[in-house]
């Protein structure tokens, strides 16, 4: 198999070097091998999670204060690209488990960092956001989970439903988003928490390991205390800040794909035969994997520079990170289709990777935002610069 | 804080917010939040440029529209959280 050098390499400083080689060796000894079984099984066994566990991967971004590894973010991103090339799905873990810490990180209070971040960055307990619901996804001021406010204590009631969340199976805590009257709450709710209930959610076209289910509140109580930023501020701030690590997750993983499509084609292009000739020979051939480079090289370029802005904590980042995951994600869907179509028939059995790439390329479109949210809101920042700078 | 400093801060961040929203000018207490003009990622872009630029850390507690809701009253914010007395 031929390699590629991805990620800018000549920008990685030695360690981050060095940390992708371990994250690639990772991938190829405990993720290829099983990805296409987890895939048909549809779950993604619990010793892989605990592997991820001991190997730090599920606290890489959390400070070494709370038990995390305390990676800078091109180190996160290097760190699911490396995965995404392998499992989408079991990357999936990754996003999910960032998107919760992180928010928490930032808006949580001194007794819920201390009692929740150590457990997430040892990779003890999963997270997941329950943002999502069945008649809200991109729209997230469309909200309908509701909290009241309890009569008899300082506590409130949860009611509603969340749909197609992520890791959803494998949670011990969830992160609630809804509304409080008019205003956004979000809180932290125990998967253990008495009105609950988790359904496991089968038959996706793609991310079929990614653990993802469906969560009904009847009357669920929260504590106050499990209250994280404020009321009014979950949307705007809290989401946002989780959101931040789904997409640079996100658009790293669909980066770690396109890879994968891509050195795919290239390998088989340069064995297969057709008529003596081998179809790395053929012109048509040549343009599908040209395209593919090119995409691989121009995402490359586009993560760095969102996980670097994030590094370097700019408001930008946001604008980067938006970016970078509109272009990797609508790229992995151009190359898993040129890959497969490169491959041929063998390439639509369930045995090869790019028939996997093919189904879980277009769930990178959809989650964190899709394509549509993306250029709603990036083509409102151009048009907004071109009206500053009056042209 | 003197005259001078206060209205440093208050500058920098007019600037920020020119040049993150489509508006040709911005009064002093102008409602950023109310008016429309800004997107999804204005009032975290807007935290992350304070925090950046003055070295502050927004904090849950931090978490009240009226410290954010204009360009004096995110000045004013600015100046508390360096623990120096306005004006």
């Amino acid at each position: 198999m031929v390699k590629r050098a991805v990620f800018m390499q000549h920008l990685l400083t030695d360690q981050q070097k060095a940390r992708h080689i371990e994250f690639k060796n990772f991938v190829t000894l405990n993720i290829e091998p099983f990805a296409e079984q987890w895939d048909r099984e549809q779950r993604i066994p619990d010793h892989v999670i605990s592997m991820l566990a001991k190997s730090g991967y599920l606290g890489s971004s959390l400070p070494p204060d709370y038990g995390g590894q305390g990676w800078d973010i091109v180190t996160f991103g290097l760190l699911n690209e490396a995965l995404g090339k392998g499992s989408s799905s079991l990357t999936g873990v990754l996003t999910v488990q960032s998107m919760v810490s992180m928010a928490l990180l930032k808006w949580g209070t001194d007794e819920q960092k201390a009692t929740w971040l150590p457990p997430l960055a040892k990779g003890k307990i999963i997270g997941a956001f329950a943002l999502t619901e069945p008649g809200a996804g991109s729209a997230i001021q469309s909200l309908t989970t509701e909290f009241t406010q309890c009569s008899l204590d300082n506590s409130l009631i949860l009611n509603g439903q969340k749909q197609w969340i992520s890791c959803g199976q494998h949670a011990g805590i969830f992160l609630v988003f809804g509304k409080l009257g008019k205003s956004s709450i979000a809180c932290l709710v125990p998967a253990t928490t008495p009105g609950l209930e988790v359904e496991a959610i089968h038959g996706l076209m793609g991310f079929r390991a990614a653990g993802l289910a469906k969560l009904t509140f009847n009357n669920v109580k929260v504590r106050s205390s499990d209250i994280v930023g404020k009321p009014g501020f979950a949307l705007s701030h809290v989401a946002q800040v989780g959101l931040q690590y789904g997409r640079i997750s996100t658009a790293c993983s669909g980066l770690g794909l396109l890879r994968g499509c891509f050195e795919e084609s290239i390998a088989y292009a340069a064995v297969r035969k057709i008529a003596e000739k081998n179809v790395g020979e053929f012109g048509m051939i040549r343009s599908l994997i040209a395209r593919m480079g090119t995409d691989l090289e121009a995402g490359s370029f586009l993560c760095h520079n969102a996980c670097r802005s994030e590094d370097d904590h700019v408001p930008e980042a946001f604008e980067k990170t938006l970016t970078a995951k509109y272009f990797t994600s609508r790229a992995a869907v151009r190359a898993a289709s040129d890959a497969v179509q490169i491959r041929g028939a063998s390439g639509c059995h369930e045995s090869s990777s790019v028939s996997r790439y093919y189904r879980d390329a277009k769930i990178m479109e959809i989650i964190e935002g899709t394509t549509q949210i993306h250029e709603e809101i990036l083509g409102k920042i151009f048009v907004d610069q071109a009206d500053r700078s009056g042209t | 804080m003197s005259t001078a400093e206060e209205n440093g801060v208050k500058e920098t961040v007019k600037r920020f917010i020119l040049s993150s929203i489509a508006i040709a000018d911005l009064d002093d207490d102008d409602n950023l939040f109310e008016s429309g003009i800004v997107n999804s990622l204005f009032a975290v872009q807007l935290m992350t440029f304070i925090e950046k630029t003055f070295a502050i850390e927004v904090e849950m507690d931090d978490l009240d529209i009226d410290n954010f809701k204009s360009l004096n009253a995110t000045t004013a914010f600015v100046i508390r959280k360096n623990g120096r007395r306005s004006g």
